[in-house]
């Protein structure tokens, strides 16, 4: 019960966090994807801006980002594992440097786990209003 | 679509530059230093800085002096691409098509028509334009420019990001 209560205030703080931070000036639809696995707690998600050279060219995919958190929150040693295209990498890699971990408790040392974020890009249809 | 990322894309696409000094009779002998149409070169230079108002001035001028067919086309494409930036698109509309009736290559033309036809919600014959640029000039990155305002405005999309923050990997795609 415990367990399900701590889940689902990381997922409220992680929907708070989200709703509020976008280094996007036009914020994107965006889905958020978490389970309990994780040993940080996101403070601060930033989504990354889907860059205007593969808007313009109709292209998506897929980029995973890894990194470490120190005791702080703040993202270091901050790598691209994987991509499908390079034109998103630097978009990701710039939200994971912008975005926040909550602190750990003194006393509590980082396990030195590396954290991976895997961002996909996709573009939908924007369905038009015939009316308007 | 932005009037910026209109200009931005003309700006890019349809001013010809006529730098070279030439004689009109190709057997005529002379010494020209600089542009020989200096409205001309100027009119372009002024459209390529966006003072659009300034550049048909003078490119009209220039028109006025053209000595040969050729000072006379370089002329047209300017002002088509002059007039769609003053948004006078029937009037660009016809420089372009007498661009393209003395010369179908001449794919700037047929870009910036698209464009007109963009701006006048004419989509078929703007995708015709393009495929024209396509055949002739595949690799202009202003054709890619072009496409993408013609598809922004016949098949509009938002982008939609998914943050995966998940340890184990999914089990469906359904999240794709």
């Amino acid at each position: 019960m415990i367990k399900t209560a701590l889940r689902i205030f990381r997922t409220a703080l992680a929907a708070i966090a989200l709703a509020t931070a976008s280094v996007a000036d036009n914020v994107p639809r965006v889905t958020d994807l978490t389970d309990e696995s994780g040993d940080r707690v996101p403070l601060r998600t930033m989504i990354p801006a889907y860059p205007e050279v593969a808007r313009r060219d109709r292209i998506e995919g897929e980029v995973q980002v890894c990194f470490n958190v120190d005791r702080k929150g703040k993202p270091y040693r901050i790598a691209v594992r994987k991509s499908t295209n390079r034109v998103f990498e630097r978009p990701a890699t710039r939200a994971i440097r912008a975005s926040m971990y909550r602190a750990l408790p003194p006393g509590i040392k980082p396990s030195g786990i590396k954290t991976c974020r895997t961002f996909r890009f996709h573009l939908e249809p924007d369905v038009v209003d015939d009316a308007q | 679509m932005t009037a910026a990322r209109l200009t931005a894309a003309l700006l890019l696409v349809g001013f010809v530059l006529p730098c070279e000094p030439f004689a009109a009779d190709r057997n005529e002998s002379r010494t020209v230093i600089g542009p020989r149409n200096l409205n001309l070169y100027d009119g372009a230079i002024a459209l390529k800085a966006g003072h659009a108002e300034e550049g048909v001035r003078l490119t009209l001028l220039g028109l006025n002096m053209a000595a040969g067919e050729h000072e006379r086309h370089i002329a047209f494409a300017n002002l088509c691409a002059g007039y769609i930036l003053l948004e006078q698109l029937d009037t660009a509309l016809d420089y372009c098509n007498r661009v393209l009736a003395r010369d179908d290559r001449h794919w700037r033309g047929y870009n910036n028509r698209a464009l007109i036809y963009i701006k006048q919600k004419r989509y078929l014959e703007a995708e015709q334009d393009i495929l024209a640029v396509q055949k002739l000039n595949p690799n202009a990155r202003n054709l890619k420019i072009v496409r993408a305002m013609l598809l922004d405005e016949t098949d509009p999309v938002i982008p939609n990001i998914v943050i995966d923050d998940r340890r184990r990997p999914p089990r469906n795609d359904d999240d794709q």
